[in-house]
């Protein structure tokens, strides 16, 4: 392992979308020690909700920022994870899906927190396509 | 610089399991590994993983691996013993 500093990471959703995506990531990228995943309850306290968050932000920061990515924007995952936002050391991007989760495993190089942040938002938006428009265009043509 | 053209042949074809293994070997090397599709020609850098998933390699397609540096020589081999052991898989 190398000493470089990463920045953290920290996934919130509702249910158990959270959890799940982290141990996907890690199925295919390996240990994540800079990834936390948060799944908040339907029916948590939002205090409870904002001191697991908080716990997460702490474990996974090496003093470069944390990233939070939320499930959905309006809902309570980001609406608790935008109280962290006045720090200067964290950064929301919503929406999170796998090859989000996944870009930010794997990106090894140091970008700035607010670099990062652009990045997974766009490989979250890359990352959806009709797949159709990609992938077998003989079906297609069958099917014309 | 050298190049090699495989096909992909294990069932599931270069899905994330498999994309995993090849970027973590691609990634012991200094050389710059790329992977391009004969059919389409769309490449990818064989050290990022979403790269790789994003020319979605299924079985059969056929590809060229283009490796690049001071360790091309091991690189090439090792990456192509990898797709041609369906990368430990049926």
């Amino acid at each position: 392992m190398s000493d470089t500093k990463r920045i953290g990471g920290v996934i919130i959703s509702h249910g158990q979308l959270a959890n799940e995506l982290v141990g996907a990531t890690e199925a295919v990228v390996g240990d994540l020690a800079h990834i936390r995943a948060v799944s908040i309850g339907w029916h948590d306290d939002v205090e409870m909700a904002k001191g697991e968050i908080e716990q997460a932000i702490k474990e996974v920061s090496q003093g470069i920022g944390v990233l939070l990515l939320t499930d959905m924007f309006g809902g309570t995952p980001t609406n608790i994870a935008a109280m962290f936002l006045d720090s200067n050391d964290v950064e929301i991007v919503t929406g999170v899906n796998l090859p989000m989760v996944i870009k930010l495993a794997s990106t090894t190089r140091e970008p700035t927190l607010h670099d990062l942040a652009k990045e997974v938002e766009s490989q979250g938006k890359e990352a959806i396509c009709r797949a159709t428009t990609l992938l077998v265009p003989q079906k297609l043509k069958k099917d014309a | 610089m050298l190049e090699a053209t495989i096909r992909v042949t294990n069932t599931l074809g270069l899905h994330a399991r498999a994309a995993a293994r090849l970027v973590r070997l691609a990634a012991t090397f200094s050389s710059s590994v790329t992977i391009r599709r004969s059919d389409t020609d769309s490449e990818a850098n064989a050290k990022d993983i979403l790269s790789v998933l994003g020319i979605a390699a299924s079985r059969g397609v056929e590809l060229h691996i283009i490796v690049d540096g001071s360790d091309e020589t091991d690189a090439l081999e090792q990456i192509t013993s990898l797709f041609n052991d369906n990368f430990g898989e049926d």
